[in-house]
């Protein structure tokens, strides 16, 4: 196997009384793409979240465990979640580029804000990551446009190509495409691959032809808890257990 | 017939409310009408240009009260604006807890306080022990005016910010006063600004908090500690005194005061509707 990059142990998350994540515990490749599966409600995104500490948002949510980011423990009272965020990068179910700003603003943001004044610099970082968003060709003619008058699926693309900005080893992705049409996740699909060749991605879907096409890895979520994990040639042929089986089949979900 | 029906019953609430909109819109148009009629044939250049004549000449204009005007409103705009849009981004980004409940119902009780009682406040507080009128007085009795505004209507535009944006930043890396400034604040400077724009119109045309701060006069200052004259209280003399010249002087500082304040407003409202600055979130 390949180095470890994230590594989740015994993860337990809880909002105030109600435990939404019991004793997870996965490791995640270096340059690979990681599923997250799972009917509705069993603490996918929850999951996630933790990964970047933005559960942290959430009033009385609250996690234990250890996830450790190249051996050192994130979830660690001494480490600043800032800092964290900078390496590990997330997009969002729903587009969310940010409002009055343009294209070119949208993907500069985080670099600009981390100190990068320079206007070519900024220029070529915003164009390298519009290409790895495969996204440049159709913007960039355009990038003093606001990046809200895309549509849907260029916006997520935009949203991507963001987060690639600070250059995170590791992408999160929370069912990046469920607020697309087929075509538009087809090319978000497509552009994970590319990914692939750069960063470890951490992607939740509801849809497990997607995880199929897409992951290395994938992890089956019931109530919380992992019910399997492994590669998607197992878990989608020959999965040990009878309820990830019922699940692919469509028995239940 | 159904349909027949239908159409004609879409058409009497058409029409209902056309006529509601109608009548609010007749006092807006009577006043602006008057005052227009009235104050259009005593403007003239001197209106602005010269200084009230002593009693019995004719002539003269109003070139201080509408400057004291506006050196009072700027005088408020600088201490409220500041302190009102850090309270609403404080109610809007971190008002959860008790401080902020009880600030949120201060700011509420001070929006309804009658502007009168605001006069007097500032009147107890600064002119009795400065013993004296002053500018600074009227400018800060115009602040407590303003402040209220511009605090409700900066937390109410910042919460129209969906969760998702803050976050999206967080994700980033970026830490939260980045967030809050770079992101949310920046990102409705236009809205802000027209807040904070009706606001400062509101005071513009407040005549009960300068009656017994600032005072008024006859002449030229701009002395912060000396009484000064503004339009509203200028008009209020003018208007209630014997002398015709006078009463038309009044009828043109309402038209300049109603200029003043329609413009700001429309003005405001106008960036609002700019299309490159207009909220829009996609699905
Ligand atoms: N902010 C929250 N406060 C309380 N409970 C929550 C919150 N968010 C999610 N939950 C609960 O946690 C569980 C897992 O939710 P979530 O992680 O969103 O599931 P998924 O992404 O797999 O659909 C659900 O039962 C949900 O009701
Ligand atoms: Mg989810």
């Amino acid at each position: 196997m390949n180095n470890i990059v994230l590594s989740v142990k015994d993860l337990n998350v809880w909002y105030n009384d109600f435990q939404a994540v019991k004793g997870i515990s996965i490791d995640y490749p270096e340059k690979s793409i990681s599923a997250i599966i799972g009917p509705s409600g069993c603490g996918k995104s929850t999951f996630l979240r933790c990964l970047n500490r933005i559960h942290e948002e959430v009033p009385g949510a609250r996690a234990e465990g250890e996830i450790l980011l190249k051996g050192r423990n994130i979830l660690g009272s001494k480490i600043d979640p800032v800092q964290v965020r900078r390496s590990i990068g997330m997009v969002f179910q729903k587009p969310n580029p940010f409002p009055s700003m343009s294209i070119l603003e949208n993907v500069t943001l985080g670099v600009r804000l981390l100190g990068v004044r320079d206007k070519s610099k900024l220029m070529q970082v915003a164009e390298q990551c519009l290409r790895k968003a495969a996204l440049w060709d159709e913007v960039k003619d355009k990038l003093s446009q606001l990046g809200t008058s895309l549509s849907g699926g260029q916006q997520q693309r935009l949203c991507i190509a963001r987060a690639l900005a600070i250059d995170p080893p590791v992408l999160l992705m929370d069912e990046p495409t469920s607020a697309l049409d087929p075509i538009a996740s087809l090319k978000i699909e497509n552009l994970m691959s590319d990914l692939k060749k750069d960063y470890t991605v951490i992607v939740v879907t509801h849809n497990m032809q997607q995880a199929a096409r897409v992951a290395d890895y994938t992890s089956f979520f019931v109530l919380g808890e992992l019910i399997e994990h492994g590669a998607c040639s197992d878990i989608f042929t020959n999965p040990k257990e009878q309820k990830t089986e019922d699940y692919i089949t469509g028995k239940f979900g | 017939m159904y349909l027949k029906y239908r159409k004609l019953k879409n058409l009497i609430f058409h029409f209902s409310l056309y006529l509601c909109a109608a009548l609010v819109l007749i006092p807006l148009v009577l006043i602006i009408f008057f005052v227009f009629k009235m104050g259009a044939t005593s403007i003239n250049l001197d209106f602005f240009t010269s200084l009230p004549k002593p009693v019995g000449e004719d002539g003269g204009g109003m070139k201080h009260a509408i400057l004291g005007t506006l050196y009072m409103v700027s005088i408020a705009s600088v201490i409220s604006i500041p302190l009102g849009l850090l309270c609403g981004v404080y109610l809007s980004e971190f008002g959860k807890g008790k401080v902020a409940t009880l600030l949120r119902l201060t700011i509420d009780m001070l929006t309804g306080v009658p502007s009168i009682v605001i006069g007097i406040f500032a009147y107890i507080t600064i002119v009795v022990p400065l013993k004296s009128f002053s500018a600074m007085a009227g400018g800060v009795a115009l602040s407590i005016i303003i402040l209220p505004i511009v605090c409700r209507s900066t937390e109410e535009i910042l919460k129209l910010v969906p969760g998702h944006i803050r976050e999206a930043g967080l994700a980033l890396g970026l830490p939260r006063w980045r967030v809050i400034f770079n992101i949310v604040v920046k990102g409705n400077l236009s809205s802000l600004t027209t807040g904070v724009m009706l606001a400062i119109s509101r005071a513009a045309g407040e005549t009960a908090p300068l009656l017994f701060t600032a005072f008024g006069n006859m002449y030229l200052s701009y002395e912060i500690d000396e009484p000064m004259a503004s339009l509203p209280v200028q008009i209020y003399n003018y208007a209630i005194s014997p002398f015709d010249d006078w009463q038309r002087q009044a009828w043109a500082g309402s038209l300049v005061l109603i200029v003043l304040v329609l413009g700001i407003n429309i003005f405001a409202r106008t960036l609002i509707s700019l299309k490159h600055i207009k909220f829009r979130y996609r699905g």
